[in-house]
């Protein structure tokens, strides 16, 4: 053979290979893009930034934050969803990521994402949401509020984050536990919410407890129950609704990474691995201490039974509050 | 010309325009549950806007009589502005594709070289400043997030 | 008062620090640049750069983000002067009478009174702030639904003082600006309304796409053919600053625009946007030569600059008396603290008395290092305008794609853009005024918001309008207003005054 048909040989040759070679590039190798679907801000954008660079430290490799922000977190789960399989893009979702495909079939539409559109890698956090009102009001326990709500039914207002939101589910899951009714005035987002509950506009707020922390401590709120499992680390007297006696009204303002579906299992591995080592970070425990968002972290088996026993409670939670419309005075 | 109450005046046909968007969004909005007055539903304030939004469009038509004929616009400037138009057409198209550099790049060449005829050279070297100048300024320093194309660009 | 002064002594000490002063003058830079974009204003501003600042000390940051807050704010004045493309969606009322100032070859005149009427009401709403903070807090959260909804009812009468031409006209855009602000899912019912499955369409069209597309890009889709291109007059040297003539003009919208860009953005939520509007519209109604607005009023730029000062400083009154994110920028300035442990509440100014006061001062600092930076790039903003036509516009077009891009990363964002950019280059050809379709898209939404939200609150009965009393006197002073106009349109009624 001549040199020029060898090295032609070869050079199809290694063509050949070339491909195999690109596939077997180890993962990552190359910037991993975790989507935020809320505005910079907000508590998913806040948990997100610790986690990416204490994920990036761990894989040595850049993890960026996005944030692909629209449709209550819609757009960014979305876009996650319908990506492409291969590790580079995921996602940090909040419990609404359970809601909204239930929402969407509610009204008939054709989802924007399924849950089962991803890959459930690991949770983050989770803050059982707490039973807020104004220092001023009359109730002082949990007790008084709902026997309240049971005399005077449909009278006391409570605010939330949007229709279908986290806040408002929350607040459902009390209602239909208690067997009490309650006036829901939504507002556009949390922030919103809380102002509104400041301002006297409405007598009560299921929130999410770092957020309220500081208005608890100046003696502007008084907070009376927890819809979580246990009791609130900040918040040792409160007790939740559990003890109380609705062990229906569980829920949880939680923070996940997910994958697309279908990413195979080795980079999934790693990033289970990753996420591991990341949590125990301290650099990243002191930033979730700054934010007073305690670390719960589940991965593998647990996290999915978590996931799907949260799922089921939500999708139940807004199958009864059904649409608004059809419901009568 | 003396305005005849028959003529098409631009008053006339910007208030049948707005008239005809207004009667198609109370179409798309029969879907839309209207509620009560107690409760007014997602529809209510839709329909509510539109009809005032179709009255306006019917009153400019019956009185838009004294208005400038609408075949006196001189659209002179428009067979350049439908370019720049095809042009942002691509851009967008373009922009998650090919990426911010490269789509900004073949845009402003395209409008400064081929459409202003500019000289090629200071077109080329413009384009290229544009482009990579304010990806660098916007992207790399600032930290706003821009697309890449294919090869990173 | 004493206590107060201290404090401030306090706070300059902090804020003079030549560390400090780097990231204040780092902030001012940043955010002139950022400002600069077509539509990015503040809130884009502090949003896309908030991550940059994690790394440093709480202090420094909010000092940085208090710079690019103000520098985008002074930024998107320039581009709304000298190429009618409106800086951040509350510039748009600055693009109609500065751009006309600047054909007439006074930009530099209306650059310096845009710089000037922001810092003077820049400083003053500080003052304001630090004075009257906790009782304007407390006054501010009494602010709800039904308040909004009476105070947006007076915004909507403003549209029709809007425009010079016919009344009809403006009312006609106005209803296609409250048609458009309709898109989006009704936060009210969870309905998706004329999104036509387009998620992205869930926040609605987007105030940023409107406004760049209707000013912006409308604005090169009418010039970029015309033969002669544009010719913006450029001044000589001595004919840069405002004359005296123009600065006795300008005495009176500045301090009014002020009061009442303050009073506005002091209202928690998104009503601070309205405030250059509402300024556009007071200015005009109480103008002895009402047909200069239009054509290069004075007061067409320095009222609605200093109100959208006044108004976004305002914004922080409830954010930092109370701890209360009172809206989408005191929010992320929160949030900027909550990262770097510093708990926002009632207690901020006693807790972290160093952060507070810090604050207030680089605020001041702020503002007189943003004069002193643009006013002498005065000159060489408006030497912009001397790139031939040709390259200028095809890069114009570039950042307002940036620009709209920018805010939310979406490709959807410049899609909507250029439509009402299409749009907006017919309705001018058929002598249709744009500013009122971006208030009434604006208005809308939250017109709708606050009024089923009240009958939320009330179990739906209307009563709750009149039986509180700040939503009650702000539907009498509509009401007022209302029949004051009819007045005029009567007949014989005096001449000058718009019909």
């Amino acid at each position: 053979m001549t040199i020029l048909r060898l090295s032609a040989l070869l050079f199809a040759v290694g063509l050949g290979f070339a491909p195999a070679v690109l596939a077997q590039e180890p993962y990552p190798s190359r910037p991993i893009s975790m989507v935020v679907p809320f505005p910079p801000g907000g508590v998913a954008d806040l948990t997100a930034r610790p986690v990416a660079a204490a994920l990036e430290r761990q894989l040595k490799n850049p993890v960026g934050v996005v944030n692909k922000t629209g449709a209550a977190g819609a757009v960014g789960m979305q876009f996650v969803a319908t990506s492409k399989p291969d590790g580079y893009n995921l996602l940090l979702a909040l419990s609404s990521i359970s809601i909204i495909p239930e929402a969407d079939k509610l009204f008939g539409r054709p989802p924007a994402f399924t849950v089962d559109q991803f890959a459930p890698i690991a949770l983050i956090s989770a803050d059982p949401t707490v039973l807020v009102v104004r220092a001023e009001s009359p109730w002082k326990t949990a007790k008084d509020f709902i026997e309240d709500a049971r005399n005077r039914s449909g009278q006391i207002s409570y605010s939330s984050s949007g229709i279908y939101g986290t806040l408002h589910m929350a607040m459902e899951l009390l209602s239909h536990s208690a067997q009490i009714k309650l006036r829901h005035v939504p507002y556009t987002g949390a922030g919103p919410a809380l102002t509104a509950l400041l301002g006297g506009h409405v007598d009560a707020l299921a929130s999410g407890p770092a957020v309220v922390l500081p208005q608890i401590k100046a003696g502007k709120l008084r907070v009376l129950a927890g819809w979580g499992e246990s009791r609130v680390a900040a918040l040792p007297e409160v007790p939740t609704f559990k003890e109380l006696g609705y062990p229906d009204a569980e829920f949880y303002i939680w923070t996940g990474v997910f994958a697309p579906r279908g990413t195979p299992e080795p980079v999934l591995a790693r990033l289970r691995e990753g996420l591991r080592a990341a949590v125990g970070d301290p650099e990243f425990k002191a930033a979730m201490e700054k934010l007073e968002t305690p670390i719960v972290f589940k991965q593998g088996e647990e996290f999915a039974r978590f996931f799907a026993a949260d799922a089921k409670r939500l999708a139940e939670g807004v199958r009864k509050v059904g649409k608004i419309e059809e419901k009568k005075p | 010309m003396p305005p005849t109450s028959a003529a098409l005046t631009t008053d006339r046909a910007g208030g049948g325009a707005l008239a005809l968007l207004a009667l198609g969004v109370l179409w798309e909005s029969r879907v839309l549950p209207l509620g009560s007055w107690r409760e007014p539903g997602p529809g209510a304030v839709p329909v509510g806007l539109a009809l005032v939004a179709l009255a306006f469009g019917v009153a400019l038509v019956v009185r838009g009589g004294s208005a400038p004929p609408l075949g006196g616009v001189g659209w002179s400037e428009a067979p350049r502005a439908l370019v720049v138009v095809a042009a942002l057409v691509f851009l967008a198209l373009a922009f998650e594709r090919l990426g911010y550099r490269l789509s900004v790049f073949v845009t402003v060449l395209f409008l400064v070289a081929a459409v202003e005829r500019r000289p090629p050279l200071a077109a080329l070297i413009y384009a290229a400043g544009i482009s990579w100048g304010s990806f660098f300024l916007f992207s790399t320093l600032l930290k706003v997030p821009l697309p890449r194309g294919p090869f990173g660009l | 008062m004493a206590e107060t002064l201290q404090n401030l002594a306090l706070g300059f000490g902090v804020a003079l620090q030549p560390a400090m002063l780097f990231y204040a003058f780092a902030g001012c830079v940043i955010g002139t640049l950022v400002g600069v974009l077509p539509g990015v204003g503040p809130l884009a501003g502090i949003s896309l750069l908030l991550p940059a600042t994690f790394g440093l000390d709480a202090t420094r940051a909010i000092v940085l983000l208090a710079g690019i807050y103000y520098g985008a704010m002074y930024g998107g004045s320039t581009t709304s002067i000298l190429m009618r493309i409106p800086g951040e969606a509350a510039s748009v009322m600055t693009c109609i009478d500065g751009y006309a100032m600047a054909r007439k070859g006074r930009a530099g005149a209306a650059l310096a009174i845009a710089a000037v009427g922001s810092f003077v009401a820049g400083t003053l709403s500080v003052v304001a702030l630090m004075l009257l903070a906790p009782p304007l807090a407390n006054l501010a959260l009494r602010f709800g639904p039904p308040e909004y909804f009476a105070l947006l009812l007076l915004g909507l009468l403003v549209l029709a003082y809007m425009s010079g031409g016919s009344m009809l006209k403006a009312l006609a855009m106005a209803a296609l600006g409250l048609l458009l602000g309709m898109v989006g899912i009704d936060q009210m019912s969870g309905y998706f309304r004329f999104a036509y499955g387009v998620v992205e369409l869930g926040d609605g069209l987007g105030v940023v796409p409107l406004a760049v597309g209707l000013f912006g890009i409308a604005e090169v889709l009418l010039t970029a053919g015309q033969a002669t291109p544009p010719a913006v007059l450029k001044p000589r040297l001595r004919e840069l600053f405002p004359s005296r003539q123009e600065w006795r003009e300008s005495v009176a919208p500045i301090g009014r625009g002020t009061v009442l860009g303050f009073l506005i953005g002091i209202i928690p939520g998104s009503a601070h946007i309205i405030s250059s509007f509402v300024s556009y519209a007071v200015e005009r109604r109480l103008s002895r030569r009402p047909e200069e607005f239009g054509h290069g009023a004075v007061a067409g730029v320095a009222g609605p600059e200093s109100a959208n000062n006044a108004a976004t400083s305002g914004a922080f009154v409830p954010m930092l008396a109370l701890g209360v994110p009172s809206g989408p920028i005191p929010a992320v300035m929160l949030a900027a603290m909550m990262v770097h442990g510093v708990s926002p509440g009632p207690l901020l100014i006693q807790q972290s008395p160093a952060l507070f006061w810090g604050f207030i001062a680089s605020m001041y600092v702020g503002n007189v290092m943003l004069l002193v930076l643009n006013l002498p790039m005065v000159g060489l903003f408006v030497n912009v305008l001397r790139v031939p036509y040709g390259f200028l516009y095809p890069a114009i077009i570039v950042f307002c794609v940036l620009g709209v891009y920018a805010v939310n990363g979406s490709v959807v964002d410049v899609w909507i853009a250029i439509v009402m950019g299409v749009l907006g280059w017919i309705l001018r050809k058929l002598d249709f005024e744009t500013a009122p379709i971006v208030l009434g898209a604006i208005l809308a939404p939250m017109v709708e918001m606050s009024l089923r939200q009240s009958l939320a609150m009330s179990d739906g009965h209307y009563a709750i309008f009149l039986t509180r009393p700040i939503a009650a006197g702000l539907l009498a002073a509509g009401a007022l207003l209302l029949l004051l106009s009819f007045r005029s349109w009567i007949p014989f009624a005096d001449k000058g005054v718009d019909a």
